[in-house]
């Protein structure tokens, strides 16, 4: 590991930002306490999502069939053989790993290029949300209803939206610091590479099957995770939410504009266009129906056509560019 | 002993026989010169040998196993490593980046930082550790190639044409750091077109044409060999 994980592990920054965060359940009305979990979520798929489709490159529409396991396979082991959602919560996770290492394993035997894995793990996607619209066991089409949250955290609850907004805090604190600890690690180095140039990167050393599947595995275990941790906030298991390819363009979309394959570029996505999203639609959506995602698709894409590489790289160069910035302020001259 | 065997490799692409039945040995410590025309087949017979594009028929041996079908990136841990002609390249990386990660084969990964800055100073690219390789010239891009390769610490090294393309200035970097490599023992095989540099470095030459390989010998007899003469200049008229 590079000391540069540890000086972000060590940030004042981070834990200031937490030590803020942490109150707002109490400070915020619950409609904006509802749009700040649900920014959370985000940032914790889309920092996921970005072990894969940022620093490995492969732009991966898998995403949602592990959400969904998470969310779908765990309600429906607690509601129908009665296993305590923890369990249900590490059995989904394994059954998304195997997945994930199955899709890599796909894509590495048959050297599938950039659009067929797309459309691969499109497919995948969608035979996802077919077994379980088609299969009574995880409810259906018709979903799942979970009990009640009473705050029982043996039987992983959390007491309504306050413990909602603890537990996706950290789940998406978890997923950054992830993402950190991989780019300053070997496997970092390795998923670039491979990014970059496959065949250069093996010329070099790069055992590319076994990073390819540790980065699907990684990303999907996280996102297993969180799916269970949504469905518990939720408390409704949809699948045409949670295992549907619609959940995984979102994140995708989030990442590429807060800047793809950095550590902390999907965050900053998540954060700006969920609540953008949902001011637009709560402030919108009555006047003209359909005017909320018209609005946002311009920013959306005036954001793409300013910054392609992202926002945060956009917001670096700001940083740097900022009144009194050592690094580009030029040398003063003395009268 | 041979650290590397090359025995009747043929390579066939649907009918075109790219090789055919080339076998040759490099000891040990040795500098082996591999020249021939364009389309003779040397870039197939490195892609062969380092497991990119196995061979159809025939056998490759490194340090006295078979290593036909080993993926290339486990010739590079067992000590094989190739460079390629055309310099393979990483868009999003830095220079430091990429030799790092090709240090990281036999290193954790503070070493491989710090060995990587070495390497990149041994090579001559010293002060370019945090530009992107494509913003490099030709010349910084080959030796770049050599960077990575140094940076696997291995002990043969298939070199593709790393002096193509640069004027006669430009090679002493490349071909300084080569000779130091030898000295080191590092065996190295090397394809190159630009004759007096091969002529400098090599300690045996093997030329290939139409795939097969016609003569092998040390560089003063090979020049004065009639097949090679007839295969870069063209055949007497004898009639």
């Amino acid at each position: 590991m590079r000391p540069e994980f540890y000086k972000v592990l060590a940030s004042p920054v981070l834990w200031g930002i937490l030590i803020l965060a942490a109150p707002l359940p109490f400070l915020l009305p619950s409609y904006y306490l509802h749009i700040v979990i649900l920014s959370l979520v985000y940032v914790a798929l889309a920092s996921s999502w970005n072990i894969v489709g940022g620093m490995a490159g492969q732009i991966s529409l898998a995403h949602s069939l592990f959400i969904g396991t998470g969310a779908m396979l765990s309600t429906a082991l607690l509601l129908k053989l009665g296993i305590n959602m923890w369990v249900g919560l590490l059995i989904s996770a394994a059954i998304s790993a195997m997945l994930a290492a199955m899709i890599a394993w796909i894509d590495y035997r048959f050297r599938l290029g950039h659009l067929s894995f797309v459309l691969i793990t499109l497919a995948f996607a969608e035979m996802g949300g077919l077994v379980v619209e088609g299969w009574d066991f995880l409810g259906g089409a018709s979903g799942l209803l979970l009990p009640r949250d009473t705050g029982h955290f043996l039987d992983f609850q959390f007491g309504g939206s306050h413990g909602a907004f603890w537990v996706m805090l950290l789940l998406a604190v978890v997923c950054v610091l992830v993402n950190v600890a991989i780019l300053n690690a070997p496997l970092g180095y390795y998923l670039r590479t491979i990014r970059d140039n496959e065949n250069a990167a093996r010329a070099i050393g790069v055992n590319v099957l076994r990073y390819k599947v540790a980065a699907m595995v990684i990303s999907a275990v996280l996102a297993s995770i969180v799916g269970t941790a949504y469905v518990r906030y939720l408390t409704f298991a949809d699948p045409y939410l949670l295992i549907s390819p619609v959940i995984t363009i979102e994140i995708v979309l989030f990442a590429t504009v807060g800047g793809l394959g950095s550590a902390f570029g999907p965050a900053l996505g998540a954060l700006l266009l969920v609540p953008l999203g949902e001011i637009l639609r709560g402030q919108l959506g009555g006047v003209l129906p359909g005017l909320h995602y018209f609005i946002y698709g311009i920013v959306v894409i005036a954001v793409i056509l300013i910054t392609p590489q992202g926002l945060l790289p956009l917001f670096e160069r700001l940083w740097k560019r900022r009144p009194g910035a050592a690094a580009t302020r030029p040398p003063t001259v003395a009268p | 002993m041979a650290l590397l065997e090359v025995e009747k490799v043929t390579k066939r692409f649907g009918g075109l026989v790219a090789l055919n039945d080339v076998s040759f040995s490099v000891a040990q410590g040795e500098i082996l010169g591999i020249i021939g025309p364009n389309g003779a087949g040397k870039t197939t017979l490195f892609s062969a040998i380092s497991g990119f594009a196995p061979p159809s028929s025939g056998d490759v041996r490194f340090d006295g196993t078979s290593i036909v079908g080993v993926l290339p990136d486990r010739l590079v841990r067992r000590g094989l490593i190739r460079s390629f002609q055309i310099v393979q390249t990483f868009a999003d990386m830095t220079t430091l980046d990429v030799v790092t990660t090709a240090a990281l084969t036999r290193r954790p990964i503070r070493e491989a930082i710090d060995y990587a800055a070495h390497v990149l100073g041994r090579v001559g690219l010293a002060g370019k550790e945090h530009l992107t390789p494509l913003t490099l010239s030709l010349q910084d891009k080959k030796l770049l190639e050599l960077a990575k390769c140094l940076a696997t610490d291995p002990r043969c090294i298939l070199l593709d044409e790393v002096m193509a393309g640069l004027t006669m200035a430009e090679t002493d970097k490349p071909i300084a750091v080569v000779r130091e490599l030898n000295r080191q023992g590092v065996t190295i095989v090397m394809v190159e077109h630009v004759m007096p540099v091969i002529m400098q470095l090599a300690t045996r030459m093997v030329v290939i044409n139409f795939g097969e390989k016609i003569a092998e010998g040390s560089p003063a007899d090979i020049v004065k060999d009639q097949h090679v003469i007839d295969a870069y200049f063209g055949e007497h008229l004898d009639a």
